[in-house]
């Protein structure tokens, strides 16, 4: 069984100035749980509208997106942040820590508004901080880090509730190639040594051909699904 | 709370923002504390000048339906809280003989001893009264008769001449509260058993303690009587009297309503740009999990907190704002000081206050907090804000005007208490602060027009921000609506209102000369002995040279259809502008009307009673009923409009109210000095109070200055805290536009050219807000005057003054300027990379 499934995924938005755009067009798409899934694409071809609506972000206008066999249109908006804070992680390109907490507090958030207790969430941060080879930088606000630095946080921050899913929207967009390595690193070791499922946005080929499946949108529709590499896949994992 | 770490580090990092919220609490809570405690003061002080005016406060009971009743009827009431003293009276028309005159006077019968004993009647020589054959004397009369203690009068009484002995003085004033105008005192025993009515009184007056509630004790009082016998507040005698000091009391409820209005726009303000500053915070927090009643419960906690820390600020800044101003209140209300005291709950009341404004105030932000878009957090941009107006708010002008309009009806038909007036004219001004969204924009593009060309380009960038955020812009405006209409209402309903009382007065008043005597009347029932004879004054004073009239006012307290009213009996000049206000009926109908023997009635004693024009009524006086025609509606501030006005020679007919009470002598032309000297010495001789007109307008000004005095103390501090409400309000914003400042700076903008745009944007906002406050205020003017249209009985007209509008658009454009250009000049001197690094 799948672990996300999309069917007949449409999605609209109307402008500031009142016109329709058509994100996304009538899109299908099934992923199996451990895959790394890369969606490729021009600005504006709907890919991020995509990844939002897998992730629960956003609710489309046609269609429907299953996660784990439920249909995330049924769920209330209580049920939908549970699974935000439990089933799926998030990592944009922009980092997006808070900058009042640090970087610790920054990881530990999804395990605060869970309500695990102070030691537990504490612990569990620290420990996905180790993962990503920045427990050093913990107690730092994240003004005081650099752009690869914060993304690593990010990653820390999506993975601390070991979550089924990992979405990731450009996260080497905005870091030097050096920066790009590691964090990109970290993403090997979530699909290889966790078994999460992993669905990555991205403009980079080299990126785009490690995983095991390549989706390219066009106009808000897949345009094609080409097999990757897998060379970031664990053995065994589904390939197309 | 799983995010209050979270909140603690936010003020940790952006302490600015957390104190400018508090800040804006505390300015609303100062606000609605120092107001409260100054109007707290100026109805102690209205309490107090009624005292001055009316005597001590007291209640009375009297007959139902009217004349004298059996003292033994009345139950025992000494013991309902609030009562200092219980006084029997009783009334009787009498003659005096001292040597060759006969003087009219009215005897009081009164317990005169125990009056003395605790501290209700001064002596200024002699002891109190307590035999058959022992009388007071006002002192004042006595002087005027050449009497002393000790000395002889012979008293008539029905059918029996007494020969009484003085045995004490009463000092001047000291027996006003229950001397209805009468300067002779009789124990209450001798004189009933001479006028024969042993065991009975004309009304038994109940003196309240000074913190005592007259309503309160009224009614209690009310509940013991029997069925035949009621509770009432006693007629007043002056000119201001309590229905005139109803209407100031109103204006301070509504002063208070909407600096509450005021407040809760402050706060409301303060707290949506505290929350929008923070929205992609919201979004990310969104994004990771939190449910949006996790958001709402953060901004509530937030708002409770700042609520707290801004209450406790905010009850002591308002409290000592206060003290100024209530000593400025209490000088011109001549009150004494203790009636600056703050009662004990006020303070705990504000910290409350400022809890649930400012919760309430974040309900809205909290509500938007939770619904944020979860992208928002995660674009490049933030969204561009809303354009257009929902039709909700247009619905909920709609709903707000009618229901405000309903309000407002149903009080001026008497349905509902002119206090209803109040929410109803909040309710209004929230209608005209809900309409800025729709008329703000254009508005602001007119005035567009009036930039200079060499400030054309920052004039473009403000109109473009003041647009940019409608809603935001709204609420900073609605700030100005309330306080700029606050300004120009109030002021109008003040100035409408003086020049109303003042208008009277000038009419009632015609005169160069005016003599009173101290103890006030003299008025004789018809089965008086017919051999006495009038003192004189007044044909002493129309023979003097220069004396071109003399008119006489007589005045008595009396009941009308069952409610306590004052008596009025004035000559009427056939020639020149009639000395009274009618309502509905021309000066030439009334002059006639009276002529003819009818009366005319004040507008209150109308509204209380319902008696119409056309209406004959029942007139009692001194025990004795007559029935009188009533043939129009006058405006009338005597006793606060509770008043029935006949010709002189009609109340010496039908009342016996022989003498006058009050001479307005005009001087023929040029001659007004040159009377002086002759009227002092007959005022001298005759015990009498001579004042020039100036000085009775003087002791009239004072009083009514008094009471304005006050709702202009309030009414500034009220300026003064929108002042600062908006002054706070710019202050955020400008702050928060801290980004888009750096990108201009960035792009080439000079940092004279940042600060001049940012200066005309609110300049252009405080004008915009101006015109829609002056709209507004002109609306609270009319509702204010139709507020108290039931209380004063008769409309006042609202008059456009020009100062008073100009006044307040200056001083607003002003204040707001000021509070911009010093937040923008520190804003501009950033260095630009730290400007545009602000998130």
């Amino acid at each position: 069984m799948p672990i996300i499934r999309a069917e007949k995924l449409k999605k609209t938005f109307t402008s500031a100035a009142g016109a329709t755009v058509m994100a996304v067009r009538g899109v299908d798409l099934d992923v199996e749980p451990g895959e790394f899934v890369a969606i490729t694409g021009a600005s504006g071809s709907g890919k991020s509208t995509l990844l939002h609506l897998l992730g629960g972000i956003t609710l489309p206008t046609d269609g429907s997106v299953w996660l784990e066999g439920t249909n995330l249109a049924t769920l209330n908006d209580d049920a939908l942040a549970a699974i935000r804070r439990r089933r799926i992680g998030f990592v944009f390109q922009r980092y997006n820590l808070l900058p009042e907490l640090s970087l610790i507090e920054n990881v530990a958030l999804p395990l605060v508004l869970d309500g695990a207790p102070a030691n537990r969430s504490t612990q569990a941060a620290h420990e996905a901080l180790v993962a990503v080879g920045m427990d050093h930088r913990a107690g730092h606000r994240p003004d005081a880090l650099s752009g690869g630095e914060q993304q690593r946080g990010a990653v820390a921050r999506a993975l601390v509730t070991n979550p089924a899913i990992v979405l990731a929207d450009e996260p080497t967009g905005a870091l030097d190639s050096a920066n790009s390595a590691v964090v990109l690193d970290l993403f090997r070791q979530v699909v290889t040594e966790r078994r999460q499922t992993l669905i990555l946005i991205t403009h980079d080929p080299g990126v785009a051909a490690s995983a095991g499946r390549i989706v390219r949108m066009k106009d808000g529709r897949i345009a094609e699904i080409v097999a990757g590499d897998a060379s970031l896949a664990p053995p065994g994992a589904h390939r197309p | 709370m799983r995010l209050g770490k979270l909140l603690l580090r936010q003020w940790r990092l952006r302490p600015g923002r957390a104190i400018a919220t508090a800040a804006s609490i505390a300015v609303a809570v100062g606000a609605v504390v120092a107001t409260w405690v100054s109007a707290s003061v100026s109805k102690t002080g209205y309490d107090r000048l009624a005292e001055v005016i009316d005597g001590v406060p007291t209640v009375d009971v009297t007959s139902r339906g009217g004349g004298r009743f059996v003292v033994d009827d009345v139950p025992h009431i000494a013991d309902v809280p609030g009562v200092r003293a219980v006084v029997p009276l009783i009334y009787r028309p009498t003659l005096l003989r001292v040597k060759e005159n006969r003087v009219r006077e009215i005897a009081v019968g009164v317990d005169a001893a125990g009056l003395v004993s605790i501290g209700l009647l001064d002596l200024e020589a002699g002891e109190p009264c307590r035999g058959e054959d022992e009388i007071l004397l006002d002192a004042t009369l006595a002087r005027a008769l050449g009497l002393g203690v000790g000395d002889e009068v012979l008293f008539f009484a029905r059918r029996r001449i007494e020969r009484m002995q003085i045995t004490g003085l009463v000092k001047p004033g000291s027996m006003n509260w229950f001397a209805e105008g009468a300067s002779v005192i009789v124990d209450i025993k001798s004189l009933t058993s001479l006028a024969r009515a042993t065991g009975m009184v004309d009304r038994v007056r109940v003196v309240l303690m000074s913190d005592g509630n007259r309503s309160a004790v009224q009614k209690a009082i009310g509940e013991r009587l029997p069925k035949d016998l009621m509770s009432e507040i006693p007629a007043g005698r002056a000119s201001l009297a309590e229905d005139v000091l109803h209407a100031a009391n109103l204006g301070l409820d509504f002063v208070t309503g909407l600096t509450v209005a005021m407040a809760f726009f402050i706060v409301g303000n303060a707290m949506l740009m505290n929350v929008s500053e923070r929205r992609r915070g919201f979004s990310l927090l969104r994004l990771l999990g939190a449910t949006a009643r996790d958001i709402r419960r953060f901004v509530s906690l937030e708002a409770a907190l700042l609520g707290v820390a801004g209450g406790i600020v905010g009850a002591a800044v308002g409290r000592a704002a206060a003290g100024p101003i209530t000593a400025g209140i209490a000088r011109a209300l001549q009150s004494p000081e203790s009636a600056s005291a703050v009662a004990p709950w006020i303070m705990p009341a504000a910290v409350l206050l400022g809890l649930l404004v400012a919760v309430a105030a974040a309900w809205w932000p909290a509500r938007e907090a939770g619904r944020v878009d979860l992208l928002e957090g995660v674009a490049a941009a933030p969204p561009p804000p809303p354009t257009g107006v929902s039709w909700r708010l247009i619905t909920a002008v709609i709903v707000l005007t009618s229901l405000a309009l309903a309000t407002q009806a149903l009080v001026i038909l008497g349905y509902f208490p002119p206090r209803m007036s109040v929410p109803g004219g909040i309710g209004l001004m929230m209608a005209f602060i809900a309409t800025t969204p729709l008329l703000l924009p254009p508005i602001v593009k007119i005035l567009a027009f009036f930039v200079p060309p060499w400030l054309k380009i920052e004039g473009t960038l403000a109109v473009e921000q003041i647009l940019r955020q409608p809603v935001r812009t709204a609420l900073t405006t609605g700030v100005l609506v309330v306080a700029v209409s606050n300004g120009i209402g109030l002021g109008h309903a003040i100035r409408d209102n003086v020049d109303d009382v003042l208008g009277w007065y000038s009419r009632m008043m015609k005169a160069d000369w005016v003599l009173s005597r101290a103890g006030l009347l003299q008025g004789v029932a018809e089965d008086q002995p017919t051999e006495s004879q009038d003192i004189g004054v007044e044909d002493q004073i129309k023979a003097l040279p220069g004396v071109a009239a003399v008119e006489g006012v007589g005045v008595t307290t009396g009941r009308v259809a069952g409610s306590a009213c004052v008596i009025v009996a004035r000559d009427i000049p056939d020639t020149g502008p009639l000395p009274l206000e009618p309502i509905d009926a021309t000066e030439v109908e009334v002059r006639n009307a009276l002529a003819r023997g009818e009366a005319v009635a004040g507008t209150v004693l109308a509204r209380r009673t319902g008696l119409k024009p056309g209406d004959e009524v029942q007139v009692e006086v001194f025990g004795r009923t007559v029935p009188v025609k009533v043939a129009a509606l006058v405006v009338d501030y005597t006793s606060g409009g509770a008043s029935l006005l006949v010709r002189r020679d009609v109340g010496r007919t039908l009342f016996g109210m022989q003498a006058a009470d009050i001479l307005l002598v005009t001087a023929a032309t040029g001659q007004q000095e040159t009377l002086r000297k002759p009227l002092d010495a007959i005022a001298t001789e005759e015990g009498l109070i001579l004042r020039s007109f100036g000085e009775v307008r003087k002791v009239v000004d004072r009083i009514v200055q008094g009471l304005v005095g006050s709702l202009w103390a309030i009414l500034g501090l009220g300026f003064v805290v929108g002042s600062l409400g908006v002054a706070n309000t710019v202050t955020m914003s400008v702050l928060e536009k801290k980004r888009t400042l750096g990108l201009l700076r960035a792009v080439g903008m000079t940092r004279g050219q940042v600060t001049r745009m940012v200066v005309l944007e609110s300049v252009l906002l405080a004008a915009a807000g101006s015109a829609i406050g002056l709209g507004a205020g002109m609306v609270s003017a009319i509702f204010i005057q139709l507020s108290s249209q039931p209380l004063l009985g008769h409309p006042v007209s609202v008059t456009f003054r020009p100062s008073v509008v100009a006044t307040n658009l200056v001083a607003a454009i002003i204040v707001t300027a000021l509070a911009a250009w010093l937040p923008a000049r520190r804003a501009v001197r950033l260095d630009i990379l730290e400007a545009i690094s602000t998130e």
